[in-house]
């Protein structure tokens, strides 16, 4: 479990490392899906199995490519320096960002959280599901979250359309012949 | 077995305490966190917020698998929060890719209009 | 009076001309020129009240009655209302048709003026304040219009305040006023805090009754005088009157001559019963009453200005007046203050008439005006020998009575000084008049002026019958004015004073005196004129010693004045420096602040998101901050952070 636990940990952190610091975008990229790949091996760690497959489906399947799309785009050569990446505010957000990991840590671990024990969630999809639809008792508010959820994918999905049209008159794409 | 082998393969072998994921889920958020704050190009900032929701998700998962209290509902809130994720990276890069269209640029330093 | 009708017409009489102010202040910018003709209305149904009262008072009782204005329980109330008897009754008509007079006489004098309307509208005020003050009960309420009057008369004064002696007079006259009021406060507070009440009356009990002690008291009362002395212009707040005159000619009419100066001999005469209890107070105001009436008509003999030979002239017989009350002879002196204001406001008016005439007020300029405005040189001797004090026109009457007064009441001094101010009186009044009316035309100016219009003649030939008539009401034979204007019991019981049988040999004492100040003058000026400016020169010192007032404008400019300015003069540079610089320091902070704060706003998303993120953290430490070792060191991060934000950014 430790060994197991320790691996994930590590690859989920280095690729996150990996994110914020390399050089080229694509590499950022890839280092993102690889970090998604360590959290859904978590998600099968911590007894949920349907939660890992949509964590790979959607996060490395969908937004990776969403996300290399974009970057396909908005093309950009490597860099050689890290100044080029790098913002002026790399040092004062490193001590934030630093600060703020050092307290969340430090919170959650002296809070005392009772009697835990691993596999107290629902370990089946069955029963996941049940939960995620708002069919099971203590759960209700989830059908009115589930079906908010579907109506904002389908405004996100107007809206990136409606954003991102290209209007009469503007740039044109490389290649493209208006 | 050595009682020394056996040792370790227990403390091997042992409950993983709840704070572990925590910690890790935090020090994930810190690092998307500051790469949210550092990097220049727009699209790395987004892989990064990416990264801090995932923090997020994991630690909603963990307490859903550790605490009874918590009746297993942090899996189905992590689930309602890929969703919304997903629906946020495809607006989000489709507002990159607008300001993209108008400025020739995607450096967050650059894109200053409310300056003062 | 019962009804609410009658307290309604009372109520009127003052309220009507405070109504046309309001009127006319509001709208005299659209009225212009209609101003008199509404003015005019209000002052004539304001008269004619005045008459009703003066009837009722005179078949009936005084009228009395009062509301409560504050109620302060326990502590006392301070009540608004109206008390007219004898006294109150003929103030008012006096009041309201000498106003009258003067607004008519203005229709012509202030024509063309800027602003014509305002001036009606303040003459207005000032008539309703005099009103007000002569109705009123208790000190708070006379004070309250005393004030009111004071303010018209600078805005008055300085009505045309284009001229810079005309605003330095205005204010002169203020503040010197301003000393007197400030007196006449404290003896209020003194009396209310002794007595626990206002009113004339009540105080006046209560000193009978003991309620306040001997030298406080006559502290007290003294106070109430030198608040007199300063509206009488008498000596030594005497100096704003003559400056006064920069205003125009009818207000000097007016305010100067027949009413506000009167308010300080009406305000002793009014709480004659508190000033009886002191003896000392007595002696003061006869004392200064006499001194000053010696003191002002010695400047008046040396004056090239005819209105400030008017001006000596009036505060030499407020003088008189002072001087009648302080020795006991109440009805005299309120007896002379009614016939003064009508000579006094004619002798204004003719030399309004004068100046209207000829654009001049300088008697140097004047002479043979006798053949070009007739009207105006007999109304003006009239009025000049009813002043002197010559049988049988008014101004004898009251005059002789107040001077054989002094003698019968044993105050020999006194008896002397006021017989040389008879002499001194005849004298300068007709010097003025022989200057300006006799003798071959000095001046293109004298020789082209023309009468003035009817409009102004008209008052001017009334007031004349008047000053001939007047005092026909108060002859020894039937005394008419004595028996409705007379002191208290009680102050005749405290006086002791007798009744006089009228005095042949005083009178004619008195009268000769005055003829033979006529004669000088008819000799200096109207003979020979050479030998007045001859003895002028001889005498230089005297004559520049009388011409500059005493030297008290000097005086008074070397201390008072110097102080003042000095005193101003810190206060403006503390006012400007520091508290100035402490006000706009806070702008300059302010926008210090502001400036340092803007370079926050980088307009990038990234130091905000930064900022959120420390200000998360501040809030997270503040709130779990239960170990110190743990708090430090995240407050070392942050200040780091802080540093590194400040320098890079």
């Amino acid at each position: 479990m430790i060994v197991a636990f320790a691996f994930l940990a590590g690859m989920t952190l280095v690729s996150a490392m990996g994110v914020v610091i390399s050089r080229n975008v694509v590499h950022s990229a890839l280092f993102m899906s690889g970090s998604f790949l360590g959290v859904a091996g978590f998600f099968v760690m911590l007894n949920a199995p349907a939660l890992a497959a949509f964590q790979v489906l959607i996060y490395v399947g969908a937004v990776t490519v969403v996300i290399l799309f974009g970057i396909m785009f908005t093309q950009k050569p490597q860099v050689r320096r890290f100044r080029t990446i790098l913002n002026a505010q790399r040092w004062a957000g490193f001590f934030v960002a630093a600060g703020v990991g050092a307290f969340l840590a430090f919170i959650l671990s002296i809070q005392n959280w009772g009697a835990t024990s691993s596999g107290n969630g629902t370990r089946g999809v069955a029963a996941f599901a049940r939960n995620l639809l708002g069919v099971t008792q203590g759960s209700e508010i989830f059908t009115l979250l589930f079906e908010v959820a579907s109506v904002l994918l389908l405004v996100a999905v107007v809206a990136a359309i409606v954003v991102s049209r290209r209007k009469t008159g503007e740039g044109v794409d490389r290649g493209v012949e208006e | 077995m050595p009682p020394q082998v056996q040792q370790v393969l227990d403390t091997l072998n042992a409950e993983l305490p709840l704070e572990g994921y925590l910690v890790v889920g935090a020090i994930m958020f810190a690092i998307g966190a500051w790469g949210a704050l550092i990097r220049r190009n727009a699209v790395v900032v987004f892989m990064c917020v990416e990264l801090m929701i995932n923090a997020v998700n994991l630690t909603l998962v963990a307490f859903a698998d550790y605490l009874p209290g918590a009746r297993g509902l942090g899996q189905s809130y992590a689930v309602l929060v890929i969703a919304i994720a997903a629906a946020e990276v495809a607006v989000g890069l489709a507002i990159v890719l607008a300001v993209f269209r108008s400025r020739r640029t995607v450096n967050v330093d650059e894109i200053n209009s409310m300056k003062g | 009076m019962d009804t609410v009708g009658q307290q309604l017409i009372i109520a009127a009489i003052p309220g009507l001309p405070a109504l046309v102010f309001f009127v006319l202040a509001l709208f005299g910018r659209y009225i212009k020129e209609g101003a008199q003709y509404v003015a005019i209305l209000g002052v004539t149904i304001s008269l004619v009240f005045s008459g009703f009262a003066l009837y009722f008072v005179a078949t009936g009782e005084p009228i009395d009655f009062a509301v409560n204005w504050i109620d302060l329980g326990g502590g006392g109330a301070f009540p608004m209302g109206v008390y007219i008897d004898g006294l109150a009754a003929v103030m008012l008509v006096v009041v309201c048709f000498v106003s009258l007079m003067v607004q008519l006489y203005s229709g012509a004098f202030m024509e063309g003026d800027k602003r014509f309307a305002w001036y009606y509208a303040v003459i207005n005020l000032f008539t309703a304040s005099m009103l007000g003050l002569v109705l009123a009960p208790n000190f708070i309420e006379l004070y309250f219009f005393w004030e009111l009057v004071g303010l018209c008369s600078y805005l008055l004064i300085g009505h045309w305040f284009e001229k810079p002696s005309a605003r330095d007079a205005a204010q002169k006259a203020f503040i010197v006023t301003r000393v007197g009021d400030a007196a006449l406060f404290i003896a209020i507070i003194i009396f209310w805090a002794k007595t626990g009440t206002t009113s004339f009356q009540g105080i006046s009990e209560a000193a009978q009754a003991g309620f306040i002690g001997g030298s406080l008291f006559t502290a007290a009362v003294v106070l109430v005088f030198v608040g007199a002395i300063g509206k009488s212009a008498q000596f030594p707040l005497h100096v704003w009157l003559p400056d006064a005159m920069e205003g125009p000619t009818p207000v000097s009419a007016l305010i100067h001559a027949a009413t506000m100066v009167a308010a300080g001999v009406y305000l002793v005469a009014r709480t004659y019963d508190i000033f009886v209890q002191s003896e000392t107070a007595m002696l003061t105001v006869a004392y200064i009453g006499g001194f000053t009436a010696l003191m002002a008509a010695t400047m008046a003999l040396v004056k090239k200005d005819i209105k400030r030979v008017v001006a000596y002239s009036t505060v030499s017989q407020l003088g008189y007046m002072m001087l009648g009350l302080g020795v006991g002879a109440y009805s005299a002196g309120m007896f002379h203050l009614y016939n003064h204001a009508f000579f006094k406001a004619l002798l204004f008016l003719c030399a309004g008439s004068i100046i209207y005439a000829m654009n001049s007020y300088n008697l140097v300029e004047m002479g043979g005006l006798r053949r070009r405005m007739p009207i105006t040189f007999w109304t003006m001797v009239v009025a000049g020998i009813s002043l002197a004090g010559i049988f049988p026109f008014s101004g004898f009457w009251s005059k002789d009575a107040i001077v054989a007064s002094t003698f019968e009441e044993h105050y020999y001094v006194l008896f002397g000084m006021a017989l040389l101010t008879v002499f001194l009186t005849a004298f300068y009044i007709f010097r003025a008049i022989f200057m300006a009316f006799m003798g071959e035309a000095r001046t293109q100016g004298a020789r082209e002026a023309v009468e003035s219009p009817g409009i102004m003649t008209g008052p001017m030939l009334i007031l004349a019958v008047l000053s001939v008539v007047s005092g026909l009401v108060g002859t020894p034979v039937a005394d008419y004015f004595a028996d409705f204007v007379r002191p208290s019991e009680f102050a005749v019981e405290t006086l002791g004073v007798e009744p006089h049988e009228f005095s042949i040999p005083l009178a004619v004492v008195s009268v000769a005196v005055a003829i033979l100040g006529i004669g000088l003058a008819y000799a200096l000026y109207a003979r020979q004129p050479e030998r007045a400016a001859a003895l002028a020169r001889r005498f230089s010192g005297l004559h520049t010693f009388l011409d500059k007032g005493w030297y008290f404008d000097a005086l008074y400019g070397a201390t008072f004045v110097r102080g003042a300015r000095a005193l101003g003069r810190l206060v403006r540079e503390f006012d400007r420096t520091a508290l100035g610089g402490l006000v706009g320091g806070v702008g300059r902070g302010a926008l210090g602040t502001g400036g340092f704060l803007q370079r926050l706003q980088t307009g990038g998303a990234q130091n905000y998101a930064l900022f959120i993120l420390l200000s998360v953290l501040i809030i997270g430490v503040i709130v779990g901050a239960q170990y110190a070792f743990l708090v430090v060191a995240i407050i070392a991060l942050i200040t780091i952070a802080a540093f590194a934000v400040g320098s890079r950014l």
